[in-house]
């Protein structure tokens, strides 16, 4: 034994996960999305994943560069504050970029992206105190920010065509507005909504197959649980069809709206993705639930009444409630004694 | 009796138990020491008060230090010879311990109580807490406190679980002597005036579980593989399906737990009147020569168990003296065993975990794991900020057993067992 040794509070093994690890997952996960898009969308699509994660990655560096006195004493630590980057870069600007490309609509300029992944980096997450300290979702933050100053609400359809020959072709909204809220044209069929083809939307968010895959790979890799997507997405749905009964000429609770609703829009992407996010999410597995549940519900009454996707707003919002979340739900030990239970002991 | 299958309980981690290293070497008796430095901090409670006068001759199982309070035992020197210092100087945590140490004369005289055959209830009782015995699973509880339980039981739970990866002590002892384990067993089931006696044993040891299936007056009760099984309610929920309720002890709800090699060293002080200066301790880990299940004298040098292990097979990252969940780092080897010393591992760099923390990212893996269901993550972010109380009443500080599956599986290597130990010690120091 030499003085090398290191000394330490137990336990002295540990799990080989890391953050770099699951944000990797994390970014693997949204690849097939990321993949359809360009596939649908063409190089414009491309360009904004390029744009957007580049943005990212070079804010969050220019942050810590900065913050970290990269330009004291005239940038004589330079070197040392970017290896100490690069020893700390989690990749959790990666995902963010990532998802914000994918919530975009492929019309969005390039120096839109450039902007928006600026917003999500620097004000949202690293304002705050950077990875693991901001309040809100970065991504979902930045699409609402380049919602209000771009507006970006033209989609295109995909460039493939709909498989099913009975479905139509869109152009201009989504399939969203279409059909599911105001009950005026004809419905698209169900494959052609999963696939993604024909389907106005955002780049990520249109094809669901491989945002499925997506979800699976999450869970084998046990990033997310799998119940999360699962519970936000059922109730989502039950309550969308319940209220879009009120859309039609006499009150009909049809069940077979609940495909087409839970897979139009950006809700399957954001369940997956976005509401799972661990930073921005309650802490135990009741406050979890509260969460998803509430969120949930609001998404399906929200996207009613306004008639818009409205997925980041509701993320948004929720992200604002979860240290209220936090305080309320808190679990009870195990062999807890109520206290009523208790005083009857005594 | 045929061995039933265990109930799962909340949370738990899966660890990479390393178990094979040691576990095909049996026993060995270490050779004599030529000096033993016993501590009189052996157990939980206050420390022993020494009884003997430097340079005075003792023999091997002679009492030189007697238990003052009530949560305390008799330390007995570990070989004859004659005291050669009573030194007060830091223990292996750091805190000052005051130690016997004794030179050996090479003739390992004894000095036994004498034996008993067919001792009543009070007898056992009697000599348990005459031969010093403690909780030998870690925690170093007097057993005679724990069979003179206030509340009636009626389960005496063996812990043969050992959950913690690496060690082996207890299953090579349950291998090899599984007659004298039951027997012990019957001792204590005799004190406690219970019949009903369960051995939980985890399932990654098959060969015990065969060992213990013949014997009618015992329900052998296979365990899922998970840690930390061999936790005292952890053990008893998934044995017997009980709860033992916060801030009490299992006594109150009717069970008590033994570790196997307890149950030994019982069964030793009531039929040879041994009392407890010796015990199996494990050699392992990937930086040292030849690891080996061996018996040790209390009070040898660590030093010299790894000699006797073959010392070094490469520099070791860390040392700990215990297991790999719960144990204590060691900043050296001049230390001294002790009678909780269940393992000495020498971990090599890529087995020991020394990573920079980097930031929480509220992912909820420790409260997921957490067996005690605590909020490891409050704890953590509160006791950083020094506000304790809060630190305790939103992540439940003081109901933790400090098992270590919350920091094992964190991503981002939060050191929350520090965390939550500074939580404990400051509330302590409030109190």
């Amino acid at each position: 034994m030499d003085n090398t040794v290191v000394i330490s509070t137990p336990p002295h093994v540990k799990s080989k996960r890391t953050t770099r690890g699951i944000m990797g997952d994390v970014a693997i996960a949204l690849l097939p999305a990321a993949i359809a898009g360009i596939v649908f969308f063409g190089w414009q699509a491309l360009v904004i994943e390029i744009v957007s994660v580049l943005a990212c990655v070079a804010t969050e560096f220019c942050y810590y560069f900065i913050a970290n006195g990269g330009f004291a004493k005239k940038c004589k630590n330079a070197g040392k504050v970017c290896k100490k980057w690069l020893h700390q870069f989690d990749l959790t600007s990666v995902v963010t970029g990532l998802i914000l490309a994918l919530i975009l609509p492929s019309t969005a300029k390039w120096y839109e992206v450039l902007i928006g992944g600026i917003f999500a980096i620097a004000i949202v997450k690293m304002f705050f105190g950077g990875t693991g300290k901001n309040l809100v979702n970065p991504a979902s933050a930045a699409r609402v920010f380049m919602f209000l100053s771009f507006s970006l609400t033209t989609y295109v359809a995909a460039k493939i065509g709909p498989i099913m020959l009975e479905s139509e072709l869109y152009t201009g909204a989504t399939n969203l507005s279409g059909h599911l809220l105001t009950a005026q044209s004809t419905a698209m069929h169900p494959i052609d909504l999963l696939v993604g083809t024909g389907v106005a939307g955002c780049i990520g968010e249109t094809c669901k197959a491989a945002i499925i895959i997506g979800y699976i790979y999450l869970v084998v890799r046990k990033v997310i649980k799998w119940w999360q997507p699962v519970l936000f997405l059922g109730l989502f749905g039950f309550t969308a069809v319940l209220l879009s009964g009120f859309a039609m000429e006499s009150y009909k609770f049809d069940m077979s709206l609940f495909l087409p609703h839970i897979m139009s829009g950006g809700v399957m992407f954001a369940a997956v993705f976005m509401f799972t996010d661990y930073v921005t999410s309650p802490k135990c597995v009741w406050g979890q639930l509260f969460y998803y549940a509430v969120g949930a519900i609001l998404l399906a009454l929200l996207r009613y009444f306004t008639k818009i996707e409205v997925a980041s707003f509701v993320i948004l919002i929720m992200n604002l409630f979860v240290p209220l979340i936090d305080r309320y739900f808190i679990r009870k030990p195990f062999g807890y004694i109520k206290e009523k239970k208790a005083k009857e002991g005594k | 009796m045929k061995a039933v299958r265990g109930k799962y309980f909340f949370g738990g981690v899966h660890p990479h138990d390393r178990k094979a290293l040691s576990s095909a070497s049996p026993l060995e008796t270490m050779p004599l020491p030529e000096e033993v430095a016993i501590s009189t901090s052996q157990s939980l409670g206050k420390p022993a008060e020494p009884i003997v006068e430097v340079g005075a001759y003792v023999k091997a199982g002679e009492l030189i230090a007697k238990a003052s309070g009530p949560i305390s035992s008799d330390v007995f020197a570990s070989l004859s010879g004659t005291v050669e210092a009573v030194r007060e100087e830091p223990g292996a945590n750091g805190v000052n311990e005051t130690f016997i140490v004794i030179k050996s004369d090479g003739k390992d005289e004894k000095a036994y109580l004498p034996p008993l055959s067919s001792p009543s209830a009070e007898e056992i009782k009697a000599r348990i807490k005459d031969a010093g015995i403690v909780g030998l699973g870690g925690a170093g509880f007097p057993t005679a406190v724990k069979v003179a339980p206030k509340t009636p039981v009626d389960t005496l739970i063996l812990n043969g679980a050992e959950c913690e990866p690496y060690l082996t002590c207890d299953h090579r002892l349950m291998l090899e002597k599984t007659d004298e384990i039951v027997r012990g067993a019957g001792y204590i089931a005799k004190a406690l005036g219970v019949e009903n006696i369960i051995i939980g044993i985890e399932g990654n040891k098959p060969d015990c579980i065969q060992k213990f299936e013949p014997y009618d007056n015992i329900k052998v009760v296979i365990l899922k593989k998970q840690y930390p099984m061999g936790g005292e309610k952890q053990l008893i929920y998934v044995t017997t399906g009980r709860k033992v309720g916060l801030g009490k002890l299992p006594a109150d709800s009717g069970v008590v737990v033994q570790n196997v090699a307890t149950a030994f060293a019982v069964c030793e002080a009531v039929e040879l009147g041994k009392p407890l200066f010796e015990r199996v301790v494990t050699v392992s880990g990937e930086a040292v020569n030849t690891p080996k299940n061996i018996w040790v004298r209390l009070g040898t040098k660590v030093q010299s168990v790894v000699d006797f292990c073959g010392g070094e097979k490469s520099n070791p990252k860390k040392v700990v003296q215990g297991g790999p969940m719960t144990g204590l780092a060691l900043a050296s080897y001049d230390v001294y065993t002790h009678k909780t010393t269940s393992g000495i591992l020498l971990m090599s760099p890529e087995e020991a975990a020394c990573e920079e923390p980097t930031p929480c990212l509220n992912c909820g893996k420790c409260a997921d794991v957490c067996p005690m269901k605590l909020m490891p993550m409050n704890t953590a972010f509160y006791a950083a900020a020094g506000d304790f109380d809060a630190a305790a009443k939103y992540g439940g500080t003081l109901a933790c057993i400090e098992c270590g599956a919350c920091e094992y599986i964190c991503p981002a290597k939060r050191p929350l067992i520090q965390a939550i130990r500074k939580t404990k010690a400051e509330l302590r120091k409030k109190k």
